[in-house]
């Protein structure tokens, strides 16, 4: 076998290896060298910005809600002390991915950081867009569910399980849904009886209202203190709005206990 | 410019592409620049998981691992090595493989289409292409090493 020389100098070439004379390698492997190592920093740059522009860029609309309009009755679901400074509402349709990423991603740390902790009370209440045809079954369902007293499990088993049941994946969701139910250990019985007869349809509509007064059009929408912030955000970003409708709701507190 | 380092520049690439999704998958990017829903329904879907980790997470380890070769491959040390074009050809396979896998499940279980996933699928078919290309240049150089 012939020597072999590897050449990795700078020079013009690609990186194939060349047979000279006697069975000689001359490797040209540095001829696009400079250019490489040109073009990858400049693609570290590019990538390492847009990861920092996506990462770091504000993720949620926020505005501010009317402050005469009457509060939020004590309806939907809650999660959480009644005696907590704060009472975050989150407006959801089961079938928005966007709500399906915040109740499966972020929503665990709320609930453990922020719920168990007695800093908030998280309610729930329906806005099922018309644009998901299937999303009405779930939000029955989970009415459903809470009559058994078991909404938060269906809550997450809906959310969790989006691509058994939602227009992608059929036109027949109550099967996947009550397999669910099922999985869940609900009465099935009184969970069948009360989804055909659409037992919870006007608190479903009465929820859906209280949010069209607020000007919700988009889900996930979290009434937090008095600002309405839209769009599934990150727990940093959830946490920076609770901190600040605590820090609003504590002088209000001592005012009121000074009276 | 060589193969191998045409394939370290698509290999970061998939990198970023793929550490966008782990990013999101962890909470720190708000929601997916996808333009519908179907990029949620395939990243919270129970298939986005492998092994008890994110299938994002996975990619990143992928696309670390053939960035890696494809450098150790640019290094004068192994430039003509035959093993290494193998090893690249035999993760640049199963990349495909895997990626196959989950475009089918893209295609025909979930029903939604993720435009990162088919992005990734992209990117791993010309890492494919490119190790092979590599593969059957080092079989055929006569002098080359054994290794």
């Amino acid at each position: 076998m012939g020597r072999e020389r590897m050449d990795s100098g700078r020079g013009r070439g690609g990186g194939q290896g060349v047979v000279k004379g006697g069975g000689h390698i001359e490797r040209k492997t540095s001829g696009g060298k400079r250019g490489f190592y040109i073009l990858l920093a400049v693609l570290l740059i590019i990538g390492i910005t847009a990861l920092s522009y996506m990462a770091s860029r504000p993720k949620a609309t926020v505005v501010a809600v009317d402050t005469t309009l009457p509060p939020i009755p004590n309806e939907g679901h809650v999660l959480g002390s009644d005696t907590a400074p704060v009472e975050v509402v989150e407006f959801a349709d089961f079938e928005c991915p966007a709500c399906g990423s915040f109740a499966t991603l972020t929503e665990p740390d709320v609930r453990s950081r922020l719920v168990d902790k007695g800093l908030i009370r998280y309610r729930f209440l329906d806005f099922p867009l018309n644009m998901h045809r299937n999303t009405w079954s779930a939000h029955r369902a989970a009415w459903c569910a809470a009559e058994q007293n078991k909404f938060w499990e269906m809550h997450d088993a809906l959310f969790q399980n989006q691509d058994r049941w939602n227009g992608e994946a059929t036109s027949r969701p109550d099967k996947p849904i009550a397999d669910l139910a099922r999985q869940l250990g609900l009465n099935m019985q009184q969970f069948n009886s009360c989804v055909a007869a659409r037992k919870y349809d006007p608190q479903i509509r009465a929820n859906i209202e209280q949010g069209a007064k607020r000007q919700v059009n988009a889900t996930p929408s979290f009434l937090i203190g008095n600002k309405l912030v839209q769009n599934a955000i990150s727990y940093d970003e959830f946490k920076r709005h609770v901190d600040s409708a605590l820090a609003a709701a504590r002088p209000a507190a001592k005012a009121t206990k000074a009276k | 410019m060589s193969r191998r380092m045409l394939t370290a520049l698509v290999a970061l690439v998939g990198l970023f592409v793929a550490l966008y999704l782990a990013l999101y998958k962890a909470g720190v990017i708000g929601t997916l620049a996808c333009g519908s829903g179907a990029c949620e329904t395939v990243q919270l879907s129970r298939w986005a998981v492998f092994l008890g980790q994110p299938v994002a997470a996975w990619g990143v380890a992928y696309y670390a691992l053939v960035l890696a070769l494809a450098f150790a491959g640019i290094q004068e040390r192994w430039a003509a090595s035959r093993g290494l074009s193998l090893a690249t050809l035999a993760v640049t396979a199963w990349g495909v493989l895997f990626t196959a896998w989950l475009t089918y499940l893209e295609l025909f279980v979930l029903h939604a289409i993720c435009r990162w996933c088919v992005g990734s699928a992209v990117i791993v078919m010309a890492l494919f292409l490119l190790a092979f290309l590599e593969w059957r240049a080092a079989k055929r150089e006569p002098g080359a090493l054994k290794d």
